[in-house]
C-alpha cells in the first residue's frame, strides 16, 4: 500500500474546503457483473457550512458518502481516478481513497474527523449496552482520556443535544428511549470526539415532523457552535430547503445540478430538478394535479446510455441526449448543471 | 344514516391488555390505542388520517376492517341498501362482506409474495371469493391491471421484476380487482420516490373517479395527506383533535396540536418561513394518558382547566369539529 500523500498548507487552510472530492467512482461486483452506483461524482464542502444531497433510490448518495467513510463492503471497488482530499484537525491533508479501509490512520479519521448518523437510531446503537458505555467507547478511542472524563464528555454532550437527566440516561438502554432521544443520543455520540465533518444519512426520515423539526433544530444549533460542515444526505426537498447551503441533486450516480440551495429550489435548470419540484405536493396549492416525472428509475443494471436521464427527459433531443454524457455547465451563479439544454456546450464528450 | 354517508364510525374503541394475568389472576393496565374516536365518510370521498407513530392511526383502519376485533363501539357500513355493523359480524358473514373493504399497504416489497406471478397475485381476492371460472378471472385480471397501468403483457413476471412504483400498482390492482366499495390505505405512497409517489396519487384519485372508490388514507405527510383528501382528521394518543374538509384544516386550523405538526413541515419555497411551534417532548405512552386534555403535556397554551377536564367534542365552524377548551380563543394568543 502506498503511503497517503500528506501536504501542510497551515496558511491557507481557511481558504481550502474541507473535504474536495473529485470524479469518484465506485463499482460493485455483483452476480450479474459489475455496477457503478457512483459514476464520476465532484463536490466539495467548505468548514462550517452544510450540503444537501438530494436524490431518490439508487442514486448513489449513500454510497459516495460511505465511500468517503470507506465503510463499503468488499465487492466494493473505488476507481483509482478518484480523489477524496479531506483535511485532517491536526493538519495536514489526505487522500482518502488512497487510504486503506483497516488502515490506523483511516480508522483516526473514521469517528474521531469524520462522523456519521444514520436513519434508523435503533439500528445504530447495541441493544445489549447502555448509551453511556456506547459512548464512552467512541471518545476513549478518538480522544486521550480515562474513563471516568469520558463518562464526564457523555453526560456533557446528552446535555448538550437536549436529554433531560443525562446523569440517569447515561446509564440507560436504548429500548429505554424514544425514536427522538434515540436519534439525539445517535448525534451526542457523533459529536462526542470532536470531528470536523458530520455526514447525516436521511436522519430525520424515521421521525415525526414534530422531533424532525427540533432534531434540525438541534443539528443547526450544533454546527454554529462548533464550527462544524455537513454532508447531509436526504429525499425530502422541504429538509434541504432549510438546512442546507449547497445543495447537490443526484440521479443514478451523477450530479445533474449543484449550486445555492436558494437558487436551485427557486429557479431549477435541469428537468431532473425541475421534475422533482413539481412532481412534490404542496400545502399552498392543494387543488392542483401533480405532475409526475414519467417512466420509472432504471435498475442498476440497465443505466441509460448517454445523460441517465433521458428516457425520462420530456425535452430529450434524439442522438445527442442518448448519445453523450453533458459537460458540467456553470451558468454563472455558482451553479453547475448536467444538461445539453443548458447553455448548449458543443464540446460534449 | 344519511344516505351518502358509507361508513359511520361510532365510539370505536380498541384496548390491548398489557399487564397479563396477575399473580391474582386479574389484568388491568390496558394501552388504549384507540380511546373513543367517532367519524363518517361519504360515498366517494377519501377521508384523510394524520397523527405522529404512536397516535393509534392505523389500528384505527385495522378495526374497521376487522382486522382486529374492537373493544367497543360500532363500525356501520351502508352498502347495498342495508346498515352492517362489522364488529357484529363473524364466521362466513364476515368473510362474505370483506369483498366490500380492501387495504393497500406501505412497502411494495414486502406485501407481495416473491413466489407468485403478478397475475395470481392479483387474482387472489377473486379466488378467495369464487368469482367464477378461470377465464373469467383472467378478463377480470387484465381488466384491472389495465386501469392500473400496468402492461398486460408482464402479468406472468414475478414481483422481482418491477420497480417500486409498479409495485405499488399491482397492490393498487390486488385491491380493486373484486370491486371493494372501501379502500384504506396505509401510508400507501410513504415509501415511494418522489417523482413515483406522484403517479401513484394521481392513479389513486383517478381510479376514484371512475369507480366511485372511498378511502381511508392514512399518512403522516400532511402535504400528501392535504393534495388527497377531501376531509381531514387529527389523531393524539387514541382520539381524534380536530376534524374538518381540508382547506379549513390546513388554512385554518383550530387546535394547537395541529398548528404544531403543520408549523413542523418543512416548506420548499425558501421564503417561507420555518417556525416549528415548539413540542415539549415526545407523544405520550397510550398506557398511561394524561388526565383532562390528553395533549396538555405538550400544549403552548395549555392552562390549569386542561389538567382537570376533557375538552369536549364541538363544531367550531361549519363542519369543523375540534377537542380543545381554548380553540378559537387561542388564535389570539398562539
Amino acid at each position: 500500500m502506498r503511503k497517503p500523500q500528506t501536504q501542510t498548507r497551515p496558511s491557507d487552510t481557511e481558504m481550502e474546503p474541507l473535504v474536495e472530492i473529485e470524479d469518484l467512482r465506485v463499482s460493485f461486483r455483483t452476480d450479474e457483473g459489475l455496477i457503478t452506483p457512483v459514476d464520476g461524482v465532484s463536490f466539495s464542502v467548505p468548514r462550517g457550512k452544510t450540503l444537501g444531497i438530494v436524490g431518490e433510490s439508487g442514486s448513489g448518495k449513500s454510497v459516495s458518502t460511505k465511500a468517503l467513510m470507506k465503510l463499503l463492503p468488499q465487492t466494493a471497488i473505488i476507481d483509482p481516478g478518484s480523489r477524496m482530499r479531506f483535511t485532517r484537525k491536526a493538519g495536514g491533508v489526505v487522500d482518502i481513497a488512497r487510504l486503506g479501509a483497516g488502515t490506523r490512520e483511516m480508522r483516526d479519521i473514521r469517528g474521531g474527523d469524520i462522523a456519521m448518523i444514520f436513519q434508523e437510531p435503533m439500528a445504530s446503537f447495541s441493544p445489549v449496552w447502555t448509551i453511556g458505555n456506547q459512548m464512552i467507547e467512541a471518545i476513549r478511542l478518538h480522544r486521550a482520556v480515562g474513563k471516568a472524563k469520558a463518562r464526564e464528555i457523555a453526560i456533557d454532550m446528552l446535555e448538550r443535544v437536549g436529554i433531560s437527566n443525562p446523569d440517569m440516561r447515561v446509564d440507560q438502554y436504548p429500548h429505554e428511549m424514544s425514536g427522538g432521544m434515540r436519534q439525539r443520543c445517535m448525534i451526542a455520540l457523533a459529536l462526542s470526539t470532536n470531528p470536523s465533518l458530520l455526514i447525516a444519512d436521511e436522519p430525520t426520515t424515521a421521525l415525526d415532523v414534530t422531533i424532525q423539526a427540533q432534531i434540525l433544530d438541534l443539528m443547526n444549533d450544533i454546527q454554529s457552535e462548533l464550527d462544524m460542515s455537513i454532508i447531509f444526505i436526504t429525499h425530502d426537498m422541504g429538509v434541504i430547503a432549510h438546512v442546507a447551503d449547497e445543495v447537490a441533486v443526484m440521479y443514478l450516480g451523477r450530479i445533474v445540478e449543484r449550486g445555492p440551495t436558494a437558487e436551485v429550489i427557486h429557479n431549477p435548470k435541469h428537468p431532473y430538478t425541475k421534475g422533482l419540484l413539481a412532481a412534490l405536493p404542496d400545502l399552498d396549492h392543494i387543488d392542483r394535479r401533480l405532475v409526475p416525472v414519467g417512466g420509472d428509475i432504471p435498475g442498476p443494471m440497465n443505466r441509460p446510455a448517454g445523460c441517465a436521464f433521458h428516457p425520462r427527459c420530456d425535452q430529450f433531443t434524439s442522438g445527442l441526449c442518448d448519445a453523450a454524457i453533458p459537460h458540467y455547465t456553470d451558468t454563472g451563479d455558482g451553479r453547475e448543471v448536467s444538461c445539453f439544454l443548458v447553455g448548449q456546450d458543443e464540446g460534449a464528450r | 344514516m344519511k344516505e351518502e354517508t358509507l361508513l359511520k364510525v361510532d365510539s370505536l374503541r380498541m384496548y390491548f391488555n398489557i399487564a397479563g394475568k396477575g399473580l391474582f389472576g386479574r389484568s388491568s393496565a390496558a394501552i388504549k390505542a384507540i380511546d373513543d374516536v367517532s367519524f363518517d365518510i361519504s360515498r366517494g370521498e377519501t377521508l384523510g388520517l394524520v397523527g405522529e407513530s404512536g397516535s393509534g392511526k392505523t389500528t384505527v383502519g385495522r378495526a374497521i376492517l376487522r382486522a382486529l376485533k374492537p373493544t367497543g363501539g360500532k363500525v356501520l357500513f351502508n352498502i347495498g341498501d342495508r346498515v352492517t355493523d362489522v364488529t357484529e359480524l363473524s364466521g362466513k358473514d364476515l368473510f362474505s362482506f370483506r369483498r366490500h373493504m380492501q387495504l393497500i399497504f406501505q412497502d411494495p416489497y414486502s406485501s407481495l409474495n416473491p413466489r407468485m406471478t403478478v397475475r395470481d397475485i392479483i387474482a387472489e381476492p377473486l379466488e378467495c371469493q369464487k368469482y367464477g371460472t378461470r377465464d373469467e378471472i383472467d378478463a377480470r385480471v387484465r381488466e384491472v391491471a389495465e386501469r392500473c397501468k400496468l402492461n398486460v403483457e408482464h402479468l406472468r413476471r414475478f414481483p422481482h421484476a418491477f420497480s417500486g412504483g409498479q409495485r405499488q400498482r399491482i397492490c393498487i390492482a390486488r385491491a380493486l380487482v373484486a370491486s371493494p366499495e372501501f379502500i384504506v390505505c396505509d401510508e400507501s405512497v410513504s415509501a415511494l420516490d418522489v417523482s413515483i409517489q406522484a403517479e401513484v396519487i394521481n392513479l389513486l384519485q383517478d381510479l376514484q373517479a371512475e369507480l366511485g372508490l372511498t378511502y381511508l388514507f392514512i399518512a403522516h405527510d400532511l402535504s400528501v395527506v392535504a393534495q388527497i383528501s377531501h376531509r381531514v382528521a387529527v389523531m393524539y394518543v387514541g382520539r381524534l383533535m380536530e376534524f374538518a374538509p381540508t382547506e379549513s384544516l390546513f388554512f385554518a386550523p383550530q387546535h394547537p396540536y395541529t398548528k404544531a405538526l403543520l408549523s413542523a413541515v418543512p416548506s420548499v419555497h425558501p421564503d417561507h418561513e420555518f417556525a416549528p411551534v415548539p413540542l415539549d417532548g415526545e407523544i405520550p405512552n397510550p398506557a398511561a394518558v394524561p388526565s383532562g386534555c390528553r395533549f396538555r403535556t405538550r400544549c403552548p397554551i395549555a392552562q390549569d382547566k386542561c389538567a382537570s377536564e376533557e375538552p369536549e367534542w364541538r363544531e367550531i365552524d361549519q363542519d369543523h369539529f375540534v377537542a380543545c377548551h381554548y380553540a378559537g380563543a387561542a388564535n389570539a394568543t398562539a
